[in-house]
């Protein structure tokens, strides 16, 4: 028993990894008072991300097991989203050290936040059990609320934090609430146990269980803020400090998605052999899922056109990239999901730059409408160049790693049967996404020097975003490699 | 495997819709930050209402633990949220919430 529990504490060592480093930080900050103001919040946590990538190669190594009783899977799925969320943590830090939005504040105790909540990502992400699930998110959803409302004298800030609140805690009952109908007709938490079940009493339950599907899908569509629980998005991105918008934008999704495809593709019972799902009519959920993409993209890209924040427009631009990403599901197989995992890589990076030079423009006029960027390419040629670079890639434009993300997954919809019309609105949504991005483009390089404006980017934003800039180049040339490890990863849960 | 009777509807099913369908009501309609808060727990305790309902009748502890960490997630994210309708009551001096009108497309 206790050999057990060791090996199994063993699996799951990148979140112990991450819990060491918390108190370490809470430790640091009770007994030393300085630590709020330097570098050492920045340290710890870089070193937390370092070890954790580490301690996941390692258990990476191991076979694909489900252990603590059914609560947590080790696989290479995990894996995949563990890095992911390593990743953001040591990126919003290293933006969110450097922003000027966040200079009066306590560092440390970011340090806390942000640490913890990649935790809380974590097990979203290899919760195989729906406790484990709700545990997860509710870690995640409460600590991005007191994030959002950092600047506790910022009343927009404040007012966001509450909008956030307001939602996730809505979205968060009724996740529950298919969560209890779910336990109520199978008797079960865990989503072995409840496939299993849902495979053998298939019919027997038309009208419940497609209803707390809808529900639990509806919890977590406020993670990756899909159609219908988008409405959040755009005034929490607005009103929260940038640092921490953009670190909502790429985590939390890539969390949230991670939990919709383990939940999905477990419990529906997911069947290699006809493609499909086998639980409650394929042919129909195919459909609402589809419809729910369409609609997620379209008015993600139809809103942000009119927009004149930045941020407000990356807001909806985030919004219609989860519509993409959830085309991916339809195809049902290694080649589309896989094109998900690519396409959250690829948006990692090119988000966070885009929301990076927002901040970095905030920081320096004060202001993230779009007269703020007006002849900034001049001054600050690298801020201009990688702009480019991440809004062409956003757009999906050739050359850049957003154009082979969505190639993969437009290429798998249109593979997949009565699925066309979804590709085709996929390409024209592309086109309405290229307008608004070329209103920044504009701002930026074509309407002349502002007088007067001699600024010059810093060693260490410049380092960032040439780092951010890229894997966004080179993942749009060289892709092979990285569309082997997607589909390795995705393979596991299939 | 549970017995197939724990899948027919309990009475208490219905009651727990009619709590979660007034919870959500309220969420929808009050204009006061607190009550929108009460009317989430009114949503909560019946999906608590439901798991225990579950568990009882199939003998199997999970859906108690869940009630319990229900219970203490539901009490940390009040913990929080009322920290936040604090602050912006200090900022505005009222809690209604069409007041909080700042962020606008």
């Amino acid at each position: 028993m206790n050999g057990e529990i060791v090996q199994n504490l063993k699996l799951l060592s990148p979140e112990l990894v991450l819990v060491f480093f918390l108190v370490v930080l809470f430790t640091v900050d009770s007994i030393w008072e300085q630590t709020r103001k330097n570098f050492v919040p920045l340290a710890v946590v870089f070193a937390a991300c370092l070890l954790g990538t580490v301690a996941t190669c390692w258990v990476s190594k191991t076979a694909p097991t489900v252990f603590f009783s059914g609560l947590v899977a080790n696989d290479n799925f995990s894996a995949f989203f563990r890095y992911v969320f390593l990743f953001s943590c040591a990126a919003g830090m290293y933006l969110a050290f450097g922003s000027k939005e966040l200079e009066k504040q306590n560092r440390m105790e970011f340090a806390l936040l942000i640490v913890c909540v990649t935790f809380g990502m974590s097990l979203m992400a290899i919760s195989t059990h729906l406790l484990m699930l709700y545990i997860g998110i509710e870690t995640v959803s409460i600590l991005s609320f007191v994030m959002a409302g950092f600047k506790s004298e910022d009343l927009r800030a404040s007012e966001a934090s509450f909008k956030y609140f307001i939602f996730g805690a809505f979205a968060s009952a009724l996740m529950l609430y298919g969560f209890s109908l779910l336990y109520g007709l199978t008797g079960s938490l865990q989503y072995g146990e409840i496939a299993q079940y849902v495979q053998a009493n298939l019919g027997n339950m038309p009208y419940l269980l497609p209803l707390s599907l809808i529900l639990v899908y509806s919890g977590l569509a406020y993670k990756i803020s899909a159609f219908p629980m988008h409405f959040w998005t755009p005034d929490v991105y607005e009103g929260a400090p940038t640092p921490v918008a953009s670190f909502f934008s790429v985590a939390p999704k890539a969390a949230g998605l991670a939990a919709i495809l383990r939940f999905f593709l477990d419990i529906l019972s997911y069947d290699a052999a006809s493609g499909s799902w086998k639980a409650i009519g394929g042919e129909q959920l195919v459909s609402v899922v589809a419809v729910l993409s369409a609609i997620t993209m379209t008015v993600g890209n139809l809103s942000a056109i009119g927009q004149n924040s930045v941020k407000r427009m990356l807001a909806y631009s985030s919004i219609a990239h989860v519509g993409y990403m959830l085309m991916g599901i339809l195809t049902l197989d290694t080649f589309g999901l896989g094109a998900i995992l690519f396409y959250i890589i690829a948006y990692c990076a090119m988000n966070f730059g885009a929301f990076w030079v927002v901040s970095i423009v905030a920081d320096l006029k004060g202001s993230d409408r779009l007269d703020a960027f007006r002849g900034l390419g001049w001054s600050m040629p690298i801020l201009g160049v990688t702009m480019v670079i991440f809004l062409a890639s956003l757009a999906g434009i050739p050359m850049f790693s957003g154009f082979i993300g969505k190639m993969l997954i437009f290429g798998a919809i249109v593979k997949t049967p009565g699925l066309l019309w979804l590709a085709v609105l996929g390409v024209l949504n592309s086109v309405v996404s290229l307008y608004y991005y070329a209103k920044i483009l504009r701002e930026l390089w074509l309407e002349g020097r502002e007088p007067g404006t001699a600024s010059e980017l810093s060693i260490y934003h410049g380092v960032a975003l040439v780092g951010l800039a890229i894997p966004t180049v080179v993942l749009g040339l060289w892709f092979a490699p990285v569309i082997h490890f997607v589909e390795r990863s995705i393979a596991t849960i299939l | 495997m549970i017995p197939a009777s724990v899948q027919i509807l309990h009475w208490s099913h219905y009651v727990a819709a009619c709590l979660f369908a007034l919870g959500m009501f309220g969420f929808l309609i009050r204009k006061n930050a607190i009550v929108v808060l009460m009317c989430i727990e009114l949503m909560l305790n019946a999906v608590n209402l439901i798991l225990v309902e579950v568990s009882m009748r199939s003998g199997h502890p999970e859906g108690l633990i869940f009630v319990i960490f229900i219970i203490t997630v539901a009490a940390a994210e009040a913990a929080v949220g009322l920290g936040i309708i604090l602050n912006l009551y200090r900022a505005k001096g009222t809690v209604n919430i069409d007041a909080f009108r700042e962020l606008q497309g």
